[in-house]
Formats: C-alpha cells, structure tokens, sequence
C-alpha cells in the first residue's frame, strides 16, 4: 500500500533562497514520525508547504497525500482532506475564546451533530481547557495555548497530524503532559502524526521512525532505535560525546 | 435656544455621525481582514447614492428593495475590487503604500464615472415618507434622518451577530487574526478577505442611500463623508468595529453642535481637530487598538 504521506525529491525556494534542497520522506498510516534537525534546516518550510501555506511558486519535486498530489494545493483545500496541522508557535486566535478556537477546527465538517461531543472529548482529553472555556485564548499559558492548538487540530477529525515543534517555550512537566497526549492521539485514535521536535531526545522516545535534516537536506532516515544509539546522533543532537 | 432644538440638533447629529459609523466600520473591516487602508470607501458610498436614486426614484422599485438592491451591486464591486485590483497589486508583492495609492486612484475613477454617468448637476432624491416632519417628544423631526440613524443602527446590530454568532462571520474574525491559522483549519482566507471588502463597500452604498434624501446626490457627497468617517475610525480605535460605530457618533455629535452653537464656519476645522487630538492623545482611540501605534 502507498503511503500517507509522501514527499518526492522536495525542494523550497523562497525567492533566490534555496531552502529545502531535494528531500524525500513517507509517513504510512497509523505511523508516528519524526522529523529533527538544528534552527533553519527548513522543518518548518517542509511542514508548512506540505500543508499548502506557503507561496506554491517555491514549490520543486511532489507532494502526495492519501493518494492525492497535493503540492500546489490551497491550504484549505488540504486541510479539507484530513490533513490537520499544529503550527509551530502555535498560533491560537488570540482574541477569541477556546471554545470558539475549537469551533474553528471544526470549520469545514458537514457532521454539525458530532461537534459538540467530540469538543467533549477534547475537554475530557485537556480538563484544564475545560475550566477556561469562555477565556480569550491569549489569556492562556504557553502550555494550554498548545494543548488548546492540539485540541483545534483533533476538532477537524483529521486523518493525519503535523505538528511544529510541539514542545516550543514549554516547562519539562507540560512537555511531557503534552507528548503524552500526542502519543495517545496515534494510539488511541489512530491518527497518523508527523512531528518536528527540537527536543530529540523526546522526539526519539516518542516516535518509532525518524528523519534528520541539516541545512536543507536529509542526512539520516531510520528507526528511532538506531537513531539514538547513531553516533553521528547522538553527539549533534543529543549532547552525547 | 430652547429644548426642542436641542433635540432637533441631536437627531441630525446622529443621523450624520451614524453614516460616518457606518464607513468607519468599512475602514475596520478592510483593515482587519487586509491590513490596509482604503480610501474608496466615501466613493462608493457616492456610488451608492446614485444607484439608490436610480432604483428608488428612476426605476420606480421600492425604496427597501432599492435598498437591497444597492447593497448587492456594492457588495460585488467590493469582492471584484479586492480580487481584481489589491490581491494583483500583493501578488506583485508591491508595498503595501502602493495599495493605498492605487485605491486613491480607484476613487477618483468611481468619482469621474459617476459624473459620466449621472452629470454634474445635483440630483435631488425624493423623499421617501409622504410626511415632511414627524413628532418624538416634542420635537420635530426628519423621517429620513431618524431612517438614517435606525437603519446604521440596526445593521450594526446584524453586523456583531454575523460576525460573533454565525460560523462564517467568526472564521472571518479568526482568519483577521491569523490569516496562516485559519487556512490551515480549511477557511478560504481569500473568500473571508473578499467578502471583508465586500461588506465594506455595501455599508457604504447603504450609507449613501440613506444620506441622499438628506444631503441631495452630487459626485463628491462621499469625499468629505469618507474623510469624517476615517477620523470617527481612528477617535473609536483603528480597526476595531465597536470604536468604528462610536467614534463616528462621537464625530457627529461633535460637529453638528458647534457648527451650531459657535459657528458652521469652524464646523470641519473642529471635526479634525479633534482627530489629531486624538492622534496626539490617545493614538488607540476609545477602544484601544494598537493598530496605528505598531
Ligand atoms: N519566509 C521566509 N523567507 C525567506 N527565507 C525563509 C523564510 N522562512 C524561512 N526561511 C529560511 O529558510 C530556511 C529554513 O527555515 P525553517 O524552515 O524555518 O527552518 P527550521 O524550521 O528547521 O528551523 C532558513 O534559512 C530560513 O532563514
Ligand atoms: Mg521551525
């Protein structure tokens, strides 16, 4: 069977910027992945043209997802076939409140009936976004604006997640809360999840296949095992000698 | 002077400071959906009027339906204007001051085709209520200008709950927030961008069409307006819609009185100064959005 998630012989120019030059990666379903890399290797350009909201003009190589090439596609158009995104700094509406920031990933479902049990499974997944329901989501701590980004993304009903780079500016304790979560989402749900961490050591600990960029290329793909236990790995991302 | 010209006084001053509501509200919602300014607004609200003159009076339809029908060419002139001419100009990824120049522009060709198309002579537009004056409490009082404060209002009322209850006006608010958030949730930012514009430009035309029994139709009835309602934007706070309705209010109440009680020589002379008053004072404005200090 193809993959989820396929990217072939990717590259991104913004403008003369040759910034992802020539990647290629899948995802299967039910899979949870990982993509790491030092700032500016390109993640976050990969993770964002392959949802459709950069400029396609940069676009070389294809995108496919769900047996669709989706490269060139408006974002919209994207998200519409099950392909949700949590945006690195997560990007919350600040000046509406949480529960209208889940109403919103909701936006393009026919389903009207479900929202309000699956808004119920979000608030039984992250109670604290239950006490701040009616709050303004710029009102909310770095923590609860990533589980109220994740909580959005899950109100969608996507058949795949990315998320950027979800331990962002968080405390050790809500890192853990929120990769708890993250794993629950594959497991329990089984959503597939490709995911950009800075953190690798609990990117390794979480996924089971990884791939490593380096200023715009990928220079390592493997299972997670291998890459913690790769020495090239271990010293450049996971401070070992 | 004794209370009834008070009260005379008050219904023209909310009767004009709600048209300029009604175009400061444009000037957010361009704002909030685009991050730019445009200056068509009082052109259109121009536009309006003729049109509304030509359904109501020419066309014989209905003064409600002429209404509708007013609001709806608007409303399309406003999606073409931002499809056709601003989203080309981002694309060409030119400043964002060339925008505000080019609908400078657009304004002046709404203005000179407006002349081409209805002359230069001052229309009259009939009146819309068989009766001169009707009597509130005493005073006496245009229907149209009381038409022209009731029906801001009442759209203003519609407006907030399109845009806080409704789904689609709410993925406008959340793709003026964070256009790359809202896209990726599948809202067609281009569609909420266009229908911004759209809805701008409709509550202008309706503006004029409300203003034209009062003030007669002619090609620059929406310079000054567009103007005044720019200031009552920035006294209410720069992009904010509540500010928008308020500070046009506050504008007309302002100017209506001292033209009256000092003098309508210094009747736009005070209108602006208190906008750079307010520039100075309180760049927020009333409602305190960061718009023109960032
Ligand atoms: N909007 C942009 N315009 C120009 N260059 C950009 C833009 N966004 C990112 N880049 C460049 O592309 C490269 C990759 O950036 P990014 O994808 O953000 O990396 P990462 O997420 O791995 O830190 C960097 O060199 C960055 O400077
Ligand atoms: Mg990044």
């Amino acid at each position: 069977m193809a993959p989820l998630l396929e990217l072939k012989d990717f590259h991104y120019y913004y403008g003369n910027i040759h910034s992802v030059k020539g990647i290629s990666l899948y995802v299967n379903e039910g899979e949870m992945v990982t993509l790491i890399g030092a700032n500016g290797a390109g993640k976050t350009t990969t993770m964002q043209t392959i949802s459709g909201l950069t400029s396609p003009k940069g676009i070389r190589g294809e995108i496919w997802f769900d047996g669709k090439k989706i490269s060139g596609l408006k974002g919209h158009k994207i998200s519409a076939m099950g392909l949700a995104h949590v945006l690195e700094g997560r990007h919350v509406f600040s000046k509406l409140t949480v529960e209208e920031n889940l109403t919103m990933g909701a936006f393009m479902r026919k389903d009207t009936k479900n929202i309000k049990s699956d808004m119920d499974g979000v608030y039984k997944r992250f109670p604290r976004l239950l006490e701040r329901k009616t709050q303004l989501a710029g009102t909310l701590s770095g923590g609860e604006q990533q589980m109220l980004a994740i909580g959005r993304a899950l109100m969608a009903r996507p058949k795949m997640i990315l998320l950027d780079e979800p331990s962002l500016g968080l405390s050790p304790k809500i890192t853990k809360e929120v990769f708890a979560a993250i794993k629950e989402i594959n497991k329990e749900d089984g959503i597939t999840v490709f995911f950009v961490e800075q953190n690798s050591k609990i990117a390794l600990n979480t996924a089971s296949r990884g791939y490593v960029m380096q200023t715009g290329e990928m220079v390592i793909e493997d299972t997670c095992e291998n890459l913690m236990s790769n020495a090239d790995v271990q010293k450049a991302y996971l401070g070992g000698e | 002077m004794n209370m009834s010209v008070y009260g005379m006084l008050l219904v023209s001053s909310l009767a004009i400071g709600s048209i300029y509501g009604l175009i400061a509200l444009g000037y957010a919602l361009i704002y909030k959906s685009s991050g730019l300014l445009s200056f068509t607004q009082g052109d259109i609200l121009t536009l309006g009027a003729y049109l509304g003159l030509t359904f109501y009076s020419i066309l014989g339809i209905p003064f409600a339906i002429s209404l509708l029908l007013t609001m709806a060419c608007a409303f399309v002139l406003g999606i073409l204007l931002e499809k056709g001419v601003i989203r080309q100009l981002l694309n060409k990824n030119v400043g964002a001051i060339y925008v505000v120049l080019a609908t400078i522009a657009i304004s002046y060709i709404i203005q000179n085709g407006s002349q081409l198309a209805w002359g230069t002579i001052q229309l009259n537009f009939p009146s819309v209520f068989p009766v001169q004056n009707v009597n509130i409490f005493g005073v006496n009082v245009r229907p149209e200008a009381l038409m022209c404060f009731i029906v801001s209002i009442a759209l203003m009322i519609i407006l907030h709950f399109f845009m806080t209850k409704t789904r689609f006006g709410t993925s406008m608010r959340a793709a003026s927030m964070d256009s790359m958030a809202a896209e990726s949730l599948g809202i067609d930012v281009s569609l909420t961008t266009g229908v911004s514009w759209g809805l701008s430009a409709g509550l202008a035309a309706i503006a004029g069409m409300l203003i034209g029994p009062i003030y007669g139709v002619y090609s620059t009835l929406g310079s000054t307006i567009g103007r005044k309602g720019f200031s009552g934007a920035v006294i209410g706070g720069y992009g904010n819609m509540y500010g928008a309705m308020i500070g046009g209010l506050i504008l007309g109440i302002v100017e209506t009185f001292s033209a009256s009680l000092i003098s309508s020589t210094y009747r736009n002379l005070i209108a602006y100064a208190l906008l750079l008053i307010f520039m100075f004072i309180k760049p927020t404005g009333i409602f305190n959005e960061r718009a023109i200090q960032d």
